[in-house]
């Protein structure tokens, strides 16, 4: 347990870890946030009919984007739109989703969200309430719909085709919002659908187009990590001062610049800088209460390790000569698959050659070969019981040969056979 | 804890408790569950005082276990409704009641076979009202719904019933929905909406799909072609099928809509005789055999159960009714969806024109040409008959046709821009629907500068971007440094080995020569298989999920025109 006495540095540590988790503000992207807000905007206070995709990659913030917006428009939900969301795994068929919606809405079918009757009689009664309401009369609906491509492989698309078509007729005016990470979602809509949806993608990508991306993520750090005065916390002004200035420093920093421009280089999103982050601000102590450049190191050279030399360094010796024993069955037979015998003749022929590699019995090898086997490491060509014996079962290597160099090098204590053996194939 | 139990035993009993009409035992009502009862119903009407008392509870009662006591026994309870207290009456029922109450027992319990409910029914049966007092009668019925209501043990407290809260049921709610006695609405909204003040919010709502224009231009010739074969159809008094097809956004199914409101209007000044419009999406039915449900449910407004719905329209459509009825004029858009393996809903609804009493008309609409020789069996084609008709693309000179009548009375378009929409949408798909959303977003554009700007080449080059340009190139710009690398190292492989599919420990080999020519920082497997899985959840590059790390297959989702295109230029 850490020495945590000081109180200036348990609420420093608090307010960034609720700052790095909890920062619901959108940056930059402002022109893609207008067309969004334009949409919803338009529908509400309107009543016209849209829909529109949000199209991004993974982490770029399209969940972000959309709550944000349905932030500055909460004002009208009270009066004049509903709210619909819809997740695609959530939601893994338009029965579950139309049920949803129907609760959602607050139909008269569904009492305290619960919808009674079956989904053909759902469907037909969303439908006739769709069809009752027109514009300027009643209340505008706004469908948001996550994972929009997970609801492009039900059935049919009723459920998409039924939204659509109403956002294209005089009926209720409703929004469909898609949000999804698939660059090629239109073409996974049938056509009628596709002719019914109107065409407007958003993209959202990471790059933002331009070039200066350090400095937007310095900027962001900034935003992180910085105390402004007007903040409300329990931390005396003079260590606030020696905070902020110990992190501008570091953020000066040259070689800190450069790991985070190594970081940038692997992956552009917010996330895995998040990750990183927060591991960083976790190992704030009385001792060690700021901010350094080889804390953040350490934690990037974590995030870049290679799980699989991780996985490597773990084996007994025995195993570890297996897996050597099969590199070189690969090297030598062109990446052929094998089975247990050839393994564990080669294995012998090692075993024997040095006398002192303690010999072990079969079964003992059998079950360093099953060890490897059940750490994925190496996995079987047929799946399930194809009515071979497990000795004669085919396998292929899944790892490496530069991996298991590499763990060999880390490795302290190894026989200096087996190093040897690992550099060399001819036994 | 008492509750529970009750219930459990309760649940024993009615299960083989089969006669509606049980016998009660003499004994069976103590003192005390007299007064439980009084309590029971107390609370549980207090609870819905605004209501008028009429919906009563039957309750069941259990069998007990006595042997060989016959006697009915009935139980009234009177009510007075100004202090709103119940007091039961106990006394044996007459024999002759004994019919009554089987009689009703029946149909409480074939009412129950057709709806298999899962809640509490209320029973609605105010027998006599007697200078404000009601009798509410506790017939034993068979119902399991109500068994936690049962009194059965004398020794035992009734549970207070969970939702005596509430106005309605959900049940009965379903129950008149089911009947069309409740409309369905949606909330309506407090505010009123914006007025289209400005010309180009006119022309932005006038341009919006579903604004239905009086006439439909560029289809007067086929108008004429369905309008005349419906009057003849309607004049001769006989039945017959259609099958119109074309591509989405042609405009089908807004052409058969205006004829039939033409033919309406048609009938009111009385030029042809009166007809029922029935009206069927086959992408709004959960499955085909719904199609029964739906033609019985705009015929009657009833909604049954499919099985029901066949007989019914055999009935009406085979049988020889007392009365004549109105001729039917049955519309199936989406035919193609309705079509199932057995194809038993298309055979019957083309099949009933041909023997009906009743003259049906059968519309049918789907979208490609060839549907009836290519999906329908034999005997359904020949039913189809060779009535036909194809709605071709709409042609740059339609489009803009339609585009500019739809302005009229705003001049805030420019005509050359509606004139390259136009030709663009034409050259792609022919889609109505796409050229009125370009105009529309181009309006919208245009408004950004300010409410009266005129929408010109520019606005509209700037929608038709937005609306059908690829989006490949510019995600593949956006990608970091390493997404870029593996974009290029896959690229190689595909060229050394010739073949498209490559595995990822050779794409990685690749990887790590690219990254030590241009002196970047190599990177290890699960960095790389990471990226790898990122950049197939977007999709440049397809992924094969069910093999292992190593051998993952990875096939390029781009052509590598746009991965050079896309990084040279930086």
């Amino acid at each position: 347990m850490k020495n945590l006495s000081d109180k200036n540095i348990i609420n420093l540590r608090k307010f960034l870890k609720n700052n790095i988790l909890n920062n619901t503000d959108f940056m930059g992207q402002e022109n893609e946030r207008q067309q969004v807000y334009d949409l919803l905007h338009r529908t509400i206070t309107s009543g016209e009919s849209n829909s529109a995709l949000l199209i991004g990659p993974r982490a770029s913030g399209k969940t972000t984007l959309v709550n944000n917006v349905l932030g500055d428009l909460q004002r009208f939900f009270s009066s004049d739109a509903v709210l619909v969301k819809l997740h695609g795994l959530i939601h893994t068929d338009d029965r579950i989703a139309l049920k949803s919606i129907t609760a959602q809405m607050n139909l008269e079918n569904a009492v305290d969200g619960k919808v009674f009757g079956s989904f053909a009689d759902n469907l037909t009664f969303l439908l006739a309430c769709l069809k009752s309401g027109e514009r300027g009369v009643s209340k505008s609906i706004i469908f948001i719909i996550e994972e929009f491509d997970l609801f492009c492989s039900h059935h049919n698309q009723t459920l998409l085709y039924n939204l659509f078509d109403v956002s294209q007729s005089a009926q209720t005016p409703i929004c469909v919002l898609g949000i999804t990470c698939r660059l090629d979602v239109i073409e996974l809509l049938e056509k009628r659908v596709k002719s019914r949806f109107s065409h407007r993608q958003i993209f959202l990508f990471l790059g933002n187009d331009n070039d200066n991306h350090l400095d937007q993520r310095l900027e962001r750090l900034q935003k992180f990590l910085l105390i402004s005065n007007h903040q409300s916390l329990d931390i005396t002004p003079a260590f606030r001062k020696q905070w902020n200035s110990s992190v501008n420093t570091l953020l000066q920093n040259r070689n800190f610049k450069s790991l985070m421009q190594r970081l940038l280089d692997l992956d552009l999103s917010e996330r895995s800088l998040k990750n990183i982050l927060l591991l960083v601000v976790s190992e704030l102590n009385d001792h060690n209460n700021k901010l350094s450049y080889d804390t953040f190191l350490k934690q990037v050279e974590l995030f870049e390790r290679d799980e699989t030399v991780q996985v490597l360094q773990d084996l007994s010796v025995l195993e570890l000569c297996l897996i050597i024993t099969m590199k070189h069955h690969c090297e030598i037979y062109d990446n052929q698959p094998m089975n247990f015998e050839m393994v564990f003749n080669r294995y012998l022929k090692f075993a024997n050659a040095n006398s002192n590699i303690q010999t072990v019995e079969r079964p003992v090898i059998m079950k360093a070969f099953e060890q490897i086997q059940n750490l994925e490491l190496i996995s079987a060509l047929t799946t399930g019981n194809s009515g071979v014996q497990k000795e004669y079962q085919l396998f292929k290597l899944l790892v490496l040969p530069h991996q298991i160099s590499e763990a060999v090098k880390k490795i302290t204590g190894l026989p200096t056979e087996v190093t040897q053996y690992a550099n060399s194939s001819l036994v | 804890m008492l509750n529970m139990s009750t219930r459990k035993s309760l649940r024993l009993q009615s299960r083989g408790d089969t006669t509606p009409a049980t016998p009660i035992h003499t004994n069976f009502y103590s003192p005390r569950l007299r007064s439980s009862v009084k309590r029971n119903l107390n609370s549980s009407f207090g609870a819905s005082e605004q209501e008028p008392l009429s919906p009563t509870k039957v309750l069941k009662s259990g069998s007990t276990p006595a042997k060989g006591q016959k006697k009915n026994e009935k139980i009234t309870l009177i009510i007075d409704k100004k202090n709103m207290t119940c007091r039961p009456l106990f006394y044996y029922e007459s024999s002759e009641s004994e019919d009554d109450c089987v009689a009703k027992s029946r149909i409480l319990g074939k009412r129950k076979v057709k709806y298999p409910a899962k809640y509490t029914d209320v029973y609605v049966s105010p027998k006599k009202t007697v200078r404000g007092i009601e009798e509410l009668h506790f017939t034993p019925v068979k119902n399991k719904l109500l068994e936690k209501d049962v009194f059965n043990d004398g020794s035992k407290t009734p549970k207070t019933p969970r939702n005596s809260s509430k106005k309605a049921t959900p049940r009965s709610t379903i129950k008149q929905i089911r009947e069309g006695t409740i409309t369905p609405k949606v909330q309506s909204r407090i505010k009123a909406v914006e007025l289209n003040n400005t010309p180009l919010k006119m022309a932005r709502s006038q341009l919006h799909v579903s604004y239905i224009p009086t006439d439909l231009p560029c289809r007067e010739k086929e108008h004429e072609d369905i309008l005349s074969f419906l009057e003849g159809k309607l004049l001769d008094k006989c039945g017959g099928c259609m099958y119109i097809s074309g591509v989405p956004g042609t405009g089908k199914t807004a052409t058969v809509t205006s004829v039939i409101n033409h033919l309406l209007k048609a009938v009111k000044t009385g030029e042809i005789p009166n007809f029922q419009y029935v009206n069927l999406n086959g992408m709004k039915l959960t499955e085909p055999r719904q199609a029964y449900v739906e033609i019985v449910k705009q015929l009657t407004g009833k909604t049954v159960t499919w099985e029901q719905a066949q007989n019914t329209l055999e009935e009406i459509f085979t049988k020889k009714a007392k009365k004549m009825k109105l001729p039917i004029i049955l519309l199936v858009d989406e035919l193609d969806i309705i079509c199932t393996k057995r194809q038993d809903v298309v055979y019957n609804i083309l099949d009933w024109p041909t023997k009906s009493i009743t003259q049906l008309i059968v519309i049918t609409i789907a979208n490609t040409m060839d549907l009836p020789e290519r999906l329908l069996m034999n005997r359904v084609t020949s039913r189809l008959g060779l009535t036909r008709l194809t709605f071709q693309a709409y042609t740059h000179k339609q489009l803009q046709e339609i585009v500019t009548k739809r302005l009229f009375g705003t001049n805030s378009f420019n005509p050359d821009a509606v004139q390259l929409v136009a030709r663009k949408v034409a050259s792609v798909s022919g889609d109505a629907r796409r050229a009125l959303d370009i105009c529309r977003r181009a309006a919208e554009i245009a408004e950004v500068e300010g409410d009266d700007t005129l929408v010109t080449m520019s606005h509209v080059n700037e929608a038709l971007k937005a609306m059908i340009t690829q989006p490949k190139v510019r995600a593949i710009k956006n990608c970091s440094r390493l997404e870029q690398y593996i974009l290029q190292a896959v690229i190689s492989e595909v060229e050394r080995t010739g073949i498209e599919e490559t595995v990822f420990s050779n794409v990685y080999k690749m990887l790590v020569s690219l990254c030590a020519v241009n002196g970047f920082n190599s990177v290890s497997c699960t960095i790389a298989l990471r990226a790898i899985s990122k950049l197939g959840a977007c999709r440049l590059l397809l992924v094969d999920q069910k093999c292992h790390d190593v051998d993952e297959r990875i096939i390029l989702n781009v052509s590598p025109d746009d991965v050079y295109y896309a990084l040279k230029e930086e």
